[in-house]
């Protein structure tokens, strides 16, 4: 039996949609499901009865909460695919547009968290979702697993200085770098949820947090981790370093 | 007057055709957006490292375009320049993102549509139908989509939102290993683009496409390099026609174009007869040779009628990809890409007013950043191709209209305009920043 599929995008950069659409198992994911509804690349505009809802997006639209629950009433479990429709996304930066996670409006059924998704989580999540089983998250945060892990030697408090390294700064993994907060860059590896292996730290550069909090408990992480710093006097005023992609309403089943 | 609202579908982002009637008749139509994220306004204040970041998150198709056009914005500021090897790496991303979009929008947003246009099959309703229509060409299209990811992926760091890119140039440490996948994908793709062209060339070549497809002489406008064809670098041209036309540096613009951050639209100042287009075809109108052996000869399976219709895009996009696909190749046998880069310092800023131009797959994507005296961003400008291309977009969707309106019901009027916007590929995500 095939499940039934419904995906769509509230406000978006339609980059889920996009990763999603590039798996290695996209072919597979189309024949193994029927697709009743995915505006992308596909006419129909009526949403039916699914078994499985996937939204990319957060919401910023009056209108779009007729329409999300449109779908909550229709779909048997429905997904936040991405960051922007787990915690709220980068438009949580503006000060002029209101977003929210689509868990503030309906109930979730689980997150697809990362902007955009890895493409191993995704991909894993999707083939969970095909044979009607629950995703699963890892429960740890970046730095279990971090590659350089073995080189903090926090000595608290930090200052933390710069958000970035500078050019001349940047190192790979492997060539002397040491944890980003010895440093004083700011690194929001602690309080993220492990699961892109790494990808800005491979790079030599530290994470901006993209796949969101480990666990509901975000705020208290989040007060607990700035306890352990000083900010310089730059950083003090400047909007949006651990706010880029949430707004402060987490929530729904992760 | 009474307006009818249609959602539309199979095009990037979220847009809304509008269809306004008075007394019955058909007075203007356009594609319309339902949401303006600010974009703009997010940027201001922001530490320049921090921009190229935020703007990558305008768009999941154009990411690179966008993240690539901030760095040198940035680096406009600071006055200065990323290594050749830099610049090679970059080309391949943006290469990468290329082959990718153009693919996606050819295959599952406009094949049904050209496969419908030329009564070959009216049939498709569907993903499913689609991806069984022609299992071997379906196979190729996956294939390309994933090699461009996998360019980005290796390159950039990340399938979008690149990491790689960052002002001064690219991180970059390339193992034998990557490069060696990158090269062996990039052979592959040159047979996959090869036979999706071919196809095209087997299944439309032999029909006239139809005239209320007909470009009435657009100016064309995009990068002019003396090089030949080229999305990274140049000068600007605005072309009325082939002996009509302005040069001039990108830092002149204002001169030619401008926006007002709060207002949507970009006014041309010059006394243009006609609506401006941007992308595939202005870039292929402005350069003629794409400098690769194979490509006069795929373009010459198509005459003049071909070339001055808005379908030709689709069949440019293919024929680009193929030109991206080759280009990489050409970058990856350079010895200079075996090495880590080297990264330009960022010392101090040198200018209030940074520009930073490319060609994006659908066309002119420019960023222009000011800052104030204490060096804080006070004001962004983003130019948008499809943006540029929304007035001769709702010109020709409306003409057209007007003409079904006397013989077709409104239904079939949505369904034929809704076909017509996604021949233009808009960006809806990119216009409403």
């Amino acid at each position: 039996m095939k499940l039934k599929f419904l995906i769509t995008s509230l406000t978006t950069c339609t980059g889920c949609i996009s990763t999603l659409m590039s798996l290695d198992i996209f072919p597979q994911f189309l024949e193994r499901t029927k697709i009743e509804y995915f505006p992308f690349i596909s006419d129909n505009l009526e949403i039916k009865e699914c078994d499985v809802a996937l939204v990319e997006g957060c919401v910023s639209e009056k209108n779009q909460i007729e329409y999300l629950q449109e779908i909550r009433k229709n779909a048997k479990k429905l997904y936040a695919l991405g960051t922007c429709s787990a915690f709220g996304g980068i438009l949580s930066l503006s000060n002029k547009k209101e977003s929210y996670p689509i868990s503030k409006f309906v109930e979730v059924d689980g997150i697809i968290p990362g902007c955009p998704p890895p493409s191993i989580l995704l991909g894993n999540c999707l083939l969970r979702l095909v044979e009607n089983k629950k995703i699963k998250l890892s429960l740890k945060n970046m730095c279990s697993t971090c590659p350089l892990n073995n080189h903090a030697k926090l000595d608290l408090p930090i200052t933390i200085e710069k958000i970035v390294p500078r050019n001349d700064e940047i190192r790979f993994p492997g060539e002397n770098l040491s944890c980003f907060l010895n440093d004083g860059i700011l690194c929001l590896g602690p309080i993220t949820r492990d699961g892109c292996d790494h990808l800005c730290i491979n790079q030599g550069l530290p994470c901006e947090g993209c796949l969101g909090p480990v666990s509901k408990g975000f705020i208290a992480n989040l007060i607990n981790f700035l306890s352990l710093f000083n900010l310089s006097k730059n950083l003090r005023k400047y909007k949006g370093i651990y706010y880029r992609f949430s707004k402060s309403h987490v929530g729904g089943k992760v | 007057m009474d307006k009818v609202v249609e959602a539309c579908t199979r095009v990037e982002g979220r847009g809304n055709l509008n269809i306004y009637l008075k007394n019955d008749e058909i007075y203007q139509t356009e594609l319309s957006f339902s949401v303006f994220r600010g974009f703009e306004n997010i940027l201001v204040g922001k530490k320049l490292l921090d921009i190229p970041k935020i703007v990558s998150r305008i768009c999941g198709l154009c990411s690179v375009s966008q993240t690539i056009a901030s760095c040198k914005a940035i680096e406009d500021l600071y006055g200065i320049d990323p290594s050749n090897q830099s610049i090679m790496l970059r080309r391949l991303l943006l290469s990468g993102e290329l082959i990718k979009s153009h693919i996606m929008h050819y295959f599952f947003q406009f094949f049904p549509d050209l496969l419908k246009i030329f009564k070959i099959n009216t049939e498709i309703n569907g993903p499913y139908n689609l991806i069984n229509y022609n299992p071997h060409l379906t196979t190729n299209v996956f294939d390309l989509i994933k090699i461009g990811s996998e360019i980005n992926k290796l390159i950039g760091g990340r399938v979008l939102h690149p990491i790689t890119p960052i002002p001064g140039g690219i991180i970059f440490n390339p193992t034998q290993k990557n490069l060696f996948f990158t090269e062996k994908y990039l052979k592959k793709g040159i047979y996959y683009i090869e036979t999706i062209i071919e196809n095209f060339i087997d299944l439309f070549s032999a029909f006239d496409p139809p005239t209320e497809y007909n470009l009435s002489n657009p100016i064309y406008f995009g990068l002019k390099n003396n090089m030949g064809f080229d999305r990274y670098q140049g000068d600007l041209r605005i072309e009325q026609n082939e002996t009509t036309y302005d040069d001039f540096q990108v830092k002149n613009y204002s001169k030619y174009f401008d926006k007002d951050p709060n207002l949507y639209g970009i006014m041309f100042k010059s006394n243009l007869k006609n609506e401006v287009l941007t992308g595939p075809i202005a870039r292929y109108k402005l350069n003629q040779n794409y400098g690769i052996d194979k490509i006069p000869e795929y373009l010459s399976n198509f005459g003049k009628k071909w070339k001055s219709n808005l379908l030709f895009l689709n069949f440019l996009q293919l024929i680009e990809s193929y030109y991206e696909i080759q280009k990489s190749v050409e970058i990856l046998n350079t010895t200079s890409l075996k090495s880590k880069t080297k990264l330009k310092q960022l010392k101090s800023i040198k200018k209030s007013n940074g520009i930073g131009i490319i060609e994006a797959p659908r066309g002119i994507l420019m960023h222009h950043y000011h800052l104030n005296k204490a060096k804080i961003v006070d004001q962004v400008k983003l130019f948008i191709a499809t943006e540029i291309n929304l007035p001769i977009l709702n010109k020709m969707i409306t003409e057209y209209a007007k003409k079904l309106n006397e013989k077709e019901n409104i239904n079939s009027i949505k369904e034929k305009i809704q076909i017509m916007i996604r021949a233009f590929d808009p960006c809806i995500s990119c216009a409403s920043h």
